[in-house]
């Protein structure tokens, strides 16, 4: 039984779904306690309840704990069932988040499995669907496993409702190479607006264009046809030779179009400026995978809490060595090894 | 597969007219209560029970439609409740009320929450009053919206009105019951364990209820302190505006009986010269303690429980009636339903009074609360005798030895134990009470308890020893001293000799087996070597 301390790094809920995917692949028990035990209403939410629960489905585990507000969770996986699954999340929580929980497994389940996932499509703390689709499955794709995301209806929060469907065919995990990113091949800007005046998309354009030096053609408003409620992300895209990023910022209430703007530029050039092939998002996953592959090596920036911590419960669970080289102040080498 | 099987959680809810409102895709960007209390990510609802009027179908399908987006967890029951006029409290109220009434509570599988952020004002009070009550067992949730995001869901508070769930409350109250028991029973420390309970009982009874009390027990057991205690109680609880009245039904005798207590007109009788409120009028909004309910005569009973029963009667002379609205509290140290078998007191009234009745211990039936009562008097007597009044140890172990022993029978219970330590405190030397003082205090009770038989018997004992002298006394069987003690005592009474032989051999004179009763009572005083002249105390 591996026991994991919920409050491990920043105490949140990273630390319970890497542990419910890491669970799923090996068949190995865990027990973990002092859930979410660094936030302000800590234990179990329904967001993470649902990541549980798609869990059980599809590892037909025995659960005990598994109940608003719960600190605790003991999850016995019996047997990984690829197939047909429906994950709905209520509260317009990251679909996404659901899908990391359970796809390292359905990667490597005996027969292909479709799943249809429903809620926030789009969620801030979470990686959107965007990045899904533009720069951690085609990664996956390269170590074997085929994957194919198709976006039916974006949601944001509060109004939710937002739906995409996933093929998985598993195949065995392949080491990866990932030190270049090679040429800049593409860059896109994208103002993505629901129900939202359009100069906000223009402000965000604007702005981040400028301190990102983009050409004018790079840049776009995409307006949501019949939204289910109202939704603002700016979505930058870089595509490399060897590998694409996504950065994402969400406008929310109070905070200016230019502020959501700034972030995004800030983020996208420190990346380019450190002329590494991944970034922080992709970072935390392609750890995870690569350790499943027991091997492969890639270029980052410095890693951030939430790689400490993925790492620290990569460990409980998989016998393999990961080294951290500095490269340079910017550049952190990353290698596994069996 | 062992699925966890957690309670569910129902809401029942009123669809907000206003603040669920809107049709349109901006609907999201307002905080709807209901959508709100659904999006809550510390709190799953598995069922919602959205009641609506007759004429809010489209937009209760709207909130189903937006439930199901954002909480697919939910399962939403759309009922129409066809209230026409919501700020009606009457009509709403009903309307619930039918409602709950029908609704299959499962508590032991459900948890269920009322929703009282939406709905008028008194869809409000009406869903609190449910819950109050217990119709609907649950709590109250409350959501309020995030200032800072008016789209977001917000946040809920869960309400219970089980106040005793809320530790500061449940503390306050044990202290404010505790203050109450401890102000009932005078601020004495009390230990026995079935007194204590009464007096519980009495809090509670004496705070939350207006119907008659009834206190029986012994002479001196307190009924009349308890008495006034409850009205104080009352009274500083503010469950009671009016005075305290008191009487004792024993000292009512005759035609003033009535007047008394119900009052007259003028030149109602001879001596009737003006009008007299009585009693019942002066208690009106307080509490009227009547001790020794027992002694009330048939008139007077009966027109108690008229007053009791309509708070209406008729003074005496009075050609209509008056309103007196008071609570009773009847004191008897007898047994009332004995007394209605013998026909003395009505079964009516008593039915009446009855309906909380307090038996009161005699002090002989809670030894281990006369230390407690001993502190409480030492201190009630320094206040009368105007010094400090102590007991030393050996002194109060002295008295309390016997006072809790059954030598000790406190016939008039604490009337008796107030007048022991009064005594002793008026006879302390310097306020100190000494063994000695004690001593001369426990020969007093022990002769005044003594059975007046038993009084006698002494007396006709010591008549022996006088009559004999001590020595000789001693000497006689026990059998003889007391045929002696008994001849002697008659002879004492009688004028002479063969008045004291006619009383002594009645029977024997009746039956005219003897007639010389004087020659016999010679022979038999001759026995012990006494003349006439020695037993009569004449010194004839």
């Amino acid at each position: 039984m591996v026991r994991i301390d919920g409050s491990l790094g920043e105490g949140g809920g990273q630390v319970l779904r890497t542990s419910l995917a890491l669970s799923l692949v090996t068949g190995k028990p865990f027990t973990i306690q002092n859930i979410r035990a660094g936030r302000k209403k800590p234990g179990l939410l329904r967001q993470h309840l649902t990541s549980v629960k798609a869990a059980e489905a599809v590892g037909a585990a025995e659960v005990s704990g598994a109940e608003l507000g719960s600190r605790e969770l003991t999850f016995r996986p019996s047997a990984l069932a690829a197939g047909n699954y429906h994950f709905a999340v209520g509260t317009a929580g990251s679909a996404t988040l659901v899908l990391q929980t359970v796809l390292p497994a359905l990667l490597l389940a005996e027969g292909p499995s479709t799943l249809m996932l429903e809620g926030g499509t789009h969620n801030p703390m979470a990686p959107p669907f965007d990045f899904l689709q533009r720069a951690y499955l085609p990664l996956v794709r390269r170590m074997g496993p085929s994957v194919e995301a198709t976006l039916e209806r974006a949601g944001f929060f509060p109004a939710g409702g937002g739906r995409f469907r996933v093929d998985v065919r598993p195949a065995p995990l392949k080491p990866l190479h990932l030190l270049e990113r090679g040429r800049v091949v593409r860059r896109d800007l994208k103002a993505v607006i629901a129900m939202i005046p359009f100069d906000v998309a223009q402000r965000e354009l604007g702005t981040a264009g400028a301190a990102l030096k983009w050409r004018p053609d790079e840049l776009r408003t995409e307006e949501l046809k019949r939204p289910l409620g109202p939704g603002n992300v700016l979505v930058a895209e870089v595509e490399s030779e060897h590998v694409t990023e996504v950065f994402t910022g969400f406008g929310e209430r109070g905070k200016r179009a230019e502020a959501v703007a700034g972030q995004v530029a800030e983020e996208v050039k420190r990346y380019l400026d450190a002329d590494v092939p991944v970034g922080e998002h992709l970072c935390d996953q392609l750890l995870l995978l690569m350790a499943l592959a027991k091997g492969g090596v890639f270029r980052t920036l410095p890693l951030d809490g939430h790689a400490e911590t993925q790492l620290q419960t990569i460990a409980q669970f998989l016998d393999v060595k990961v080294e951290v080289r500095e490269v340079s102040r910017e550049v952190r080498e990353v290698e596994v090894r069996a | 597969m062992a699925k966890s099987r957690a309670r569910k959680t129902v809401v029942l809810g009123m669809l907000g007219t206003t603040l669920d409102n809107g049709q349109g895709p901006h609907r999201w960007a307002r905080w709807r209560p209901t959508v709100a209390l659904c999006q809550q990510e510390d709190l799953l609802v598995h069922r919602l029970e959205l009641l609506h009027p007759p004429n809010a179908t489209s937009l209760a399908a709207t909130l189903v439609g937006d439930i199901r987006q954002v909480s697919p967890e939910t399962e939403v029951r759309g009922r129409v409740l066809d209230i026409r006029n919501p700020w009606d409290l009457e009509e709403t109220y009903g309307a619930l009320l039918d409602y709950v009434r029908g609704y299959a509570f499962n508590p032991e599988a459900e948890d269920y929450l009322v929703h009282i952020t939406t709905g008028t004002h008194i869809a409000q009070i009406c869903m609190f009053l449910l819950v109050e009550s217990r119709l609907i067992p649950g709590k109250l949730v409350q959501v309020s919206p995030d200032p800072r995001d008016r789209a977001g869901a917000g946040t809920h508070t869960l309400i219970d009105l089980d106040l005793s769930q809320y530790d500061t409350l449940a503390a306050r109250f044990r202290q404010e019951q505790r203050e109450g028991l401890a102000f009932l029973k005078s601020g004495i420390d009390t230990r026995n364990a079935a007194f204590n309970r009464l007096i519980e009982r009495i809090e509670q009874v004496a705070v939350q209820s207006r119907a008659p009390l009834l206190i029986t027990g012994p002479t001196g057991a307190g009924k009349s302190q308890l008495a006034r205690r409850i009205y104080a109680l009352k009274k500083s609880r503010r469950g009671v505006a009016g005075p305290f009245v008191d009487l004792n039904c024993a000292t009512l005798r005759g035609d003033g009986a009535m007047s008394a207590l119900f009052g007259h007109v003028k030149g109602a009788f001879t001596g009737a010269l003006s009008d007299r409120p009585g009693l019942l009028r002066q208690a009106n909004g307080g509490v009227l303690f009547l001790d020794e309910i027992g002694e009330l005569g048939a008139d007077e009973q009966a027109m108690l429980l008229r007053a009791l029963e309509d708070k209406r009667f008729l003074p005496v002379g009075a050609d209509r009636e008056v309103e007196s609205d008071f609570q009773l509290i009847a004191g008897t140290n007898r047994d009332l339903q004995v007394e209605v078998e013998r026909g003395r007191f009505r079964e009516d009234l008593l039915a009446r009074i009855n309906l909380w009745t307090f038996r009161l211990p005699a002090l002989r039936e809670r030894p281990e609360d006369i230390p407690p009562n001993l502190l409480f008097e030492l201190d009630q007597s320094s206040e009368a005798v105007g010094t400090r009044v102590t007991m030393n140890k050996e002194a109060q172990e002295r008295f309390l030895d016997f006072a809790t022993s059954t030598e000790a029978r406190w016939a008039g219970n604490f009337r008796d134990l107030n007048a022991a330590v009064l005594r002793m405190a008026t006879l302390a030397v310097g306020g100190r009470i000494t063994r000695d003082v004690v001593d001369e205090e426990l020969e007093r009770l022990r002769e005044q308890w003594r059975p007046s038989g038993a009084k006698a018997a002494v007396v006709a004992g010591d008549l022996v020893a006088e009559v004999l002298g001590e020595n000789l006394a001693s000497e006689l069987d026990r059998f003889d001293r007391v045929q002696l003690a008994d001849v002697l005592s008659v002879c004492r009474a009688s004028r002479s000799l063969s008045d004291a032989g006619r009383v002594l051999f009645a029977q024997s004179r009746a039956q005219k087996k003897s007639v010389n009763d004087a020659d016999r009572l010679k022979k038999y005083l001759a026995r012990f070597g006494l003349t006439w002249a020695d037993v009569s105390g004449r010194g004839a």
